[in-house]
């Protein structure tokens, strides 16, 4: 009965022991080091300094969204829309798991970090060699996916389903320490690759089945002690509570930074009880929002709530992209997001004011647009006893899965989904998690492009299935990489959506990513189990 | 056979229905799940363990009671587990999955296994014994719509691929409840517990010598046309270079759905609960 307690607590030994050793190690090396600093000084340059993520190198891929800006984008040229024709397999990594990999990985230092729920490998960024797998003992939170790590210095961050928050040395996958985010027991667990920023490993939780306040946490990525706590909706029975007495509101998904701001934007999670509304009235602040958050204190700058009073689960926790450019005229901070509640909306991110709401996936659930920018939830579109006909279904008008941003042409490259969903809510359903009942009825996968100033659609590509699959990758080139929700990795001409090359690696589930080592740029894409790294074929 | 073949879906649909199921002529959702089979009882260390198994790999999609959660099917009234003997059908269920309709395989310890197949047979059995499940649609809930504007309905927006005395003559006696709303809205969809999948689509392929061939549509993306010819083999193409048309009644539906009022919905489904 206590079996992934008792094999945690020899993990913790262990560690800890490992931890002691290493630090005994250390201190002998040093004094070798000095007297081979020259030898050593390669070796330096293996931590990752968390300055490196305001401007990351081309080697690398350091951080979930590869910058702060959330944008999916690669300055990398290399293959481009005349020769991506040639990509071919450079190698492919097995995870041996039945698990589809959802994770964006990592690369730094020539290394790929990738997970899945309780595991994380090491991979050689060049052949695709495991270099170490660290697999995290077996608990009860939910395996539902993962999606990414972090790094900081020489170390490497793993969330788990029983919502812990372990850091592992990245030269070999030892445990350093091992905290709790939430309480797994009651319903917290977690899938989230944490965001640095700075001194600041900042990781949220999930926890959609149970009525739990919405929590972002920072922890000190040094000694992994707590430094604050966000609420996006209270504990239960808090006074003053702006929440209409909603809980949820989590903040699963890795957030993006603006440094000149100093403001971190993350998309909060949808309320519960999930589809009852009777028991929680109003707007259900901040759930369903985007909340820009001071990283030092967690403290709340502005909030914009993309559905208020939500009833269909469509969380606002996808990608705020995070975008310099003109709009009405002038030159401004922007913040895009396609929502899953099927509206797109773009705001000024050093105020939070909204500045267009368009839909950019088929939706039948508002009444209109207020004044502040938020689609108004018609009330008729409510789960009812019997039955709602509403779109986008659960799954939403897009999810998880990374958009991008292409300067060059001002497209918003997004996944998204036109569905139907039927919703059911009655007083039997209960208010406590899901409290109701609703089924996907119809839904299609079509990759748009979106003009970033308007959301108007300039070009759509079918992806051949009932749900998007892949995230998107754009590059200076002009060249797109994303799957289809069929079989295939596909690579697309930014500009116009046509298909420039395809390989049917079977279905992406991942966000591409790009680096380039040795002047070879390679494109790795997950395809069911297995990590693909594709390349144009190599000069030897 | 041919005739069959072009005959409307939901009529064939459960001709299939009953064959593959052995279920006699009732639908399967219209019945409540039989008693667990003999032999079908597990120990309680088995049921709780597999309480926190299910949970932590199956309860995201389909709730931790196993009663349908984000995406997954309530597992107390599916089909399959309906049919399982201590885990032989729920068994190589697991380790295939069903990857085009979102259900990954499982490569589980065999004991985790079954313990799983323990706990989804206990809430099967006590949602059969419950009333009022936790998330249940129940027929009562459904009986909001006008037959008569129904039928109005349906002459106007439905009767150019249906027909009350045809294709679904009866119906209302192979389907009801959600299973008949699920289908009604788009055949398909519901899962096992709304009846099997369509007939496919007629597809005619016409490759580059000018030969034609004709088939059921297997597969089809961007580039590749996969068809089932009349003897059950699978052929494929390159799309690119044969040129196909494929016959997509299902269009229909897909089209309906922007246009069904929520009143609509329920006259129509009230109207098709007639068709007895």
């Amino acid at each position: 009965m206590c079996w992934p307690t008792c094999r945690r607590f020899v993990r913790h030994v262990e560690a800890d022991l490992q931890v002691r050793l290493q630090g005994g190690l250390k201190t002998a090396l040093y004094t070798s080091a000095l007297y081979m600093l020259a030898l050593v000084a390669p070796a330096a340059a293996q931590s990752v300094d968390p300055t490196a993520l305001l401007k990351p190198p081309a080697d690398s891929w350091l951080t979930y969204h590869g910058d702060y800006s959330g944008r999916h984008h690669s300055p990398l040229r290399q293959i481009t829309p005349d020769n991506v024709g040639q990509l071919a397999l450079a190698w492919a990594f097995q995870t041996g798991q039945t698990q589809q990999i959802k994770a964006t990985p990592l690369v730094a230092n020539g290394v790929i970090y990738l997970t899945t729920p309780d595991n994380i490998w090491a991979v050689d960024a060049r052949n695709g060699r495991q270099l170490w797998r660290y697999a995290y003992p077996m608990n009860d939170g939910f395996h539902i996916g993962h999606r990414g790590a972090a790094v900081y210095k020489d170390s490497v961050f793993l969330t788990t389903p029983d919502a812990h928050l372990i850091a592992l040395d990245a030269r070999d996958g030892t445990v350093k320490w091992d905290v709790v985010i939430a309480d797994a027991k009651k319903g917290f667990w977690s899938t989230n690759a944490p965001l640095l920023i700075r001194n600041h490993l900042i990781v949220g939780v999930s926890g959609d089945f149970d009525n739990l306040p919405g929590i972002l946490r920072s922890f000190d990525p040094e000694t992994g002690k707590a430094q604050w706590t966000f609420y996006s909706t209270p504990p239960p029975d808090t006074p003053g509570s702006v929440s209409g007495g909603a809980t949820g509101g989590q903040m699963w998904m890795t957030g993006t930074y603006d440094p000149e701001l100093n403001l971190l934007f993350v998309g909060t999670g949808n309320p519960t009880p999930v589809l009852n509304g009777e028991v929680r009235p109003g707007d259900n602040r901040w759930t369903c929002s985007i909340v820009a958050l001071n990283p030092d204190t967690g403290t709340l700058a502005w909030g914009f709530q993309a559905s208020p009073h939500d009833t269909h689960d469509w969380d606002a926790s996808e990608v705020p992209v995070l975008v310099d450019a003109e709009f009405g005229g002038a030159p401004r901070k922007l913040l895009l997001q396609a929502s899953r509640n099927g509206y797109y909306f773009v705001l000024d991110r050093t105020t939070g004011k909204n500045l267009l709401t368009a839909p950019f996936a088929t939706v039948n659930w508002a009444s209109g647009v207020d004044e502040a920018g938020r689609p108004t939830p018609n009330p008729a579109k409510e789960p009812s006893r019997d039955g709602r006909l509403v779109a986008p279904d659960e799954a939403g008008g897009t999810n998880y899965r990374s958009p991008s941003f292409d300067p060059a042409t001002g497209l918003l490259l997004v996944s998204a989904h036109d569905a139907y969903g039927i919703y059911f809510f009655k007083k039997e359903h209960g208010k406590y998690g899901w409290a109701g009942a609703d089924y996907t009825v119809y839904g299609r996968g079509v990759l748009r492009a979106l003009d970033y100033k308007t959301g108007q659609v300039r070009w759509s590509h079918d992806l051949h299935g009932g749900a998007g699959a892949a995230g998107v990758l754009t590059t200076a080139a002009g060249v797109t990489f994303t799957g289809d929700s069929a079989n295939s990795a596909l690579a697309l001409r930014t500009s116009d959506g046509s298909t420039l090359w395809h390989s049917g690696i079977g279905r992406v589930g991942n966000s591409p990513i790009t680096y380039e080592l040795d002047g070879r740029q390679y494109v790795l894409m997950g395809g069911g189990s297995a990590l693909f790294a594709f390349a144009l074929p190599s000069p030897q | 056979m041919r005739v069959l073949q072009l005959a409307a879906f939901l009529l064939l649909a459960s001709v299939t229905a009953v064959a593959a199921q052995g279920r006699g002529q009732a639908s399967p959702a219209s019945v409540r799940p039989a008693p667990a089979a003999a032999g079908q009882s597990f120990s309680r260390e088995q049921i709780d363990t597999g309480r926190t198994r299910f949970a932590a790999q199956c309860g995201f999609c389909h709730g931790r009671d196993a009663a349908g959660g984000e995406g997954g099917t309530d597992l107390t009234r599916s089909a399959l587990v309906g049919t399982d003997t201590r885990g032989d059908k729920i068994r190589p269920f697991l380790r295939s999955g069903r990857p085009d309709k979102g259900m990954p395989a499982f490569s589980l310890p065999d004991a985790d296994v079954t313990a799983i197949v323990a706990f989804i047979h206990d809430q099967r059995d006590q949602a059969a014994a419950a009333t009022g499940g936790r998330r249940a649609v129940d027929l009562a809930d459904l009986q909001t719509g006008n037959a008569d504007a129904g039928r109005r309905y349906f002459d106007t927006a439905c009767a150019r691929c249906h027909s009350a005395t045809g294709d679904l003559k009866g119906v209302a006696t192979r389907y009801e409840g959600l299973p008949l709303l699920q289908r009604m809205l788009f055949p398909g969809s519901g899962g096992r517990g709304a009846g099997p999948s369509p007939k496919p689509p007629d597809v005619r392929v016409t490759l580059r010598d000018g030969q034609i061939v004709t088939g059921t549509l297997a597969y089809r993306d961007e580039f590749t046309i996969s068809i089932t010819d009349s003897n059950g083999w699978r052929r494929s193409w390159p799309a690119a270079q044969v040129t196909y048309t494929v016959d997509d009644r299902l269009q229909a539906h897909v089209e309906q759905l922007g246009k069904y009022t929520d009143g609509d919905m329920h006259d129509v489904l009230a109207y098709l609960q007639t068709l007895r």
